[in-house]
């Protein structure tokens, strides 16, 4: 048997699940159409009939009150693995995300703590307009006691999602629509992924590219392109938001002295500002040019795909900022 | 219930001297609902209940050292003096919730738990009060609970005011149990909450039934609570006339008379009783007064639960 296999992202998140499963019995997955239709996205296919009922379980449309009881029965002994449609349906449970999940270990005095994933697709897919294609991570990331965890490829996904399903605490694991079908050699042997570490998947001397989940794909493109001219630029992807693995992205800058930031959601308290707030505090005397993010821009998805296109990071627009840091 | 009644009214006057601090409801009043129900269960289910907690806490085992402790904001309180009057736990207690309805879908879940886990002779208890019954997590809780079979057991205390607003002018139902339980194909109960025998008696009914179907099932207690919302509340809204009227049914007057009756009890032994309970509240509160602040440097501690190397 080869120790190497080639598998879509999905693929790689349901050998995660499948493998969790059988290492813990209190691993179970709720979620919207995840056992008998076998998962929006195919991510849990097959896993009902592997695990029956008991463990891959179909909810009704009710985000409040499934993420609430897997809440619950987190907190008394079990390790829930609630599948949300797409992370914008996650805001009619924002009360419990928020303020029941997140603050539970440190509230109750350490009595009660919440071992649970919610995972799902995060920001835009193709054309589903506003309220499917939002960007959760900042929105999240600005309360504490919650993990975020968005990988960009196949591997990092099935390392990261066995991790999260192991951690103690609550895990926001966010996926992306549109790189489910995203092709990958990964091992065929166990293996996990750290949470809380960063990767530099492509060395460079000249600039530091920052970015996390589907956009650094794009990132990889603006490397390639900024190889042609001559410019070799290092592309660091976060893998997690939180807790952010800031220390690798200042051994990055010290070297490169310059930066952009890149990422799917808006400009606004994005992800972005606090990394390049945290670059300037701890690296302003090693940057050779104020530092550059691209974003959102700060409108609401819009249907039409010209417009879509229009609001999302670009690799035009990521190259234009790469050049002004090297003006 | 007279030390619930005790630890209520001597927190409330320290509250008062500017040593609690924060949100401070009372749960004087409505007594006898969770005094029986404790009497029927026993400790051993899972309980989840509302910022209105001191009580539950206090029936659940929790010392009233430690809560006295947690009022006064302590590092040896109930919750490390991280939660406050709205949070508190013990081993079999959850909390303590201070979003209307948020404790709901978490009971829930707690059902769910129990089931997995096949925990026979086990349900989970969800106390509630009116103003939640017009939350959306209440539904979507119920259509869960209903739908896969589990053993929650919902308790609305029907206090009659969600904070300053009237229940008949924040729910459209009458009777919130029996009239709300037939839609979820649930069973439905009324209890009168200010007489601990009628739902003792009443806790006992639903609780076999409830270990006999594994169904989840909506009792509504009526009670009148004696305090404001909370202890910012001056209560404008119901007239001294009506409170008193309530008072006259005082769950702790009622039980009193009751004991009495059946020669059980005199006015001699029960002062005793009440003199027993208030020293233990004494007790706390000199505890909570002499226990020491919480380190600053303990501040950032404790936001994640320890990964015990597995994950990170």
């Amino acid at each position: 048997m080869s120790d190497m296999q080639t598998v879509e992202f999905r693929e790689a998140l349901r050998q995660a699940l499948d493998e969790e499963m059988t290492r813990d019995e209190r691993v179970f997955i709720m979620g919207e159409e995840v056992a008998e239709y076998n998962g929006a996205y195919k991510v849990t296919k097959g896993l009902l009939d592997k695990w029956g009922p008991k463990r891959v379980i179909d909810t009704p449309i009710s985000e409040l009150g499934f993420i609430g009881a897997g809440i619950g029965a987190a907190m008394t002994g079990l390790r829930p693995v609630v599948e949300v449609m797409s992370f914008n349906f996650s805001f009619v449970a924002a009360d419990q995300i928020i303020s029941n999940a997140g603050k539970m270990y440190y509230m109750t005095g350490n009595r009660y703590s919440v071992p649970m994933v919610i995972r799902g697709p995060n920001g835009a897919a193709a054309q589903v307009s506003s309220q499917h294609s939002h960007c959760v991570e900042a929105i999240y990331g600005n309360l504490p006691g919650l993990i975020i965890v968005a990988p960009s490829n196949p591997y990092d996904a099935k390392g990261l999602l066995k991790s999260s399903i192991r951690s103690n605490n609550p895990v926001l694991f966010l996926e992306a629509e549109l790189s489910y079908g995203d092709k990958m050699e990964i091992p065929t042997k166990e293996y996990l992924v750290p949470i809380g570490k960063a990767k530099v998947v492509i060395e460079g001397k000249d600039l530091t590219i920052v970015s996390h989940s589907r956009m650094v794909n794009m990132c990889r493109t603006v490397v390639q392109e900024l190889a042609k001219q001559g410019i070799k630029a290092e592309l660091i992807d976060l893998r997690t938001i939180k807790p952010l693995d800031i220390a690798t992205v200042a051994a990055s800058v010290r070297k490169t002295n310059r930066c952009v930031l890149v990422e799917e959601g808006h400009y606004f308290a994005g992800i972005c500002a606090e990394v390049g707030f945290e670059i300037m505090q701890i690296c302003f005397d090693y940057l050779d040019a104020p530092i550059e993010r691209v974003c959102q821009r700060e409108t609401p998805m819009p249907y039409s795909k010209i417009l879509e296109k229009e609001t999302l990071p670009t690799v035009p627009r990521i190259l234009a900022a790469a050049h002004r840091t090297l003006r | 219930m007279l030390l619930i009644r005790n630890f209520e009214v001597r927190a409330e006057a320290a509250y008062l001297q500017g040593k609690i601090g924060g949100f401070f409801h009372s749960y004087i009043g409505q007594e006898a609902i969770q005094t029986a129900l404790l009497q029927v269960l026993g400790k051993n289910h899972w309980y989840v209940t509302t910022y209105r907690c001191h009580a539950l806490a206090l029936l659940l085992g929790a010392t009233p050292n430690e809560l006295m402790a947690e009022l006064f904001g302590r590092t040896t309180g109930n919750a490390k003096g991280r939660g406050g009057s709205m949070h508190f736990y013990t081993d079999r207690l959850l909390g303590g919730f201070g979003i209307v309805g948020g404790q709901i879908p978490v009971a829930t879940g707690a059902a769910f738990s129990i089931k997995y886990q096949d925990k026979q002779g086990e349900i989970a208890v969800c106390f509630l009060g009116d103003g939640a019954v017009a939350q959306g997590a209440f539904h979507e809780s119920l259509n869960l609970a209903s739908l896969w079979n589990l053993p929650c057991l919902y308790v609305i205390e029907n206090n009659q005011w969600g904070m300053g607003t009237a229940v008949e002018r924040a729910v459209s139902i009458e009777r919130l149990a029996e009239d709300l339980a037939p839609a979820y194909k649930m069973k439905g109960y009324t209890f009168d909450g200010m007489d601990y025998f009628h739902c003792y008696e009443g806790f006992k009914h639903v609780f076999n039934e409830m270990l006999e179907t594994g169904r989840p099932v909506i009792v509504e207690a009526v009670t009148e609570r004696f305090k404001g919302h909370s202890i910012s509340d001056p209560g404008l809204y119901r007239t001294k006339d009506e409170l008193k009227a309530s008072m006259t049914r005082d769950p702790v007057l009622i039980m009193k008379q009751a004991l009495i009756e059946a020669k059980l009890l005199n006015e001699e032994s029960y002062k005793k009783m009440d003199q027993a309970e208030k020293e233990k509240v004494l007790a706390a509160l000199e505890y909570a007064e002499k226990s020491p602040w919480p380190d600053p440097s303990t501040l950032e501690e404790d936001v994640f639960a320890p990964e015990n190397g597995v994950a990170s």
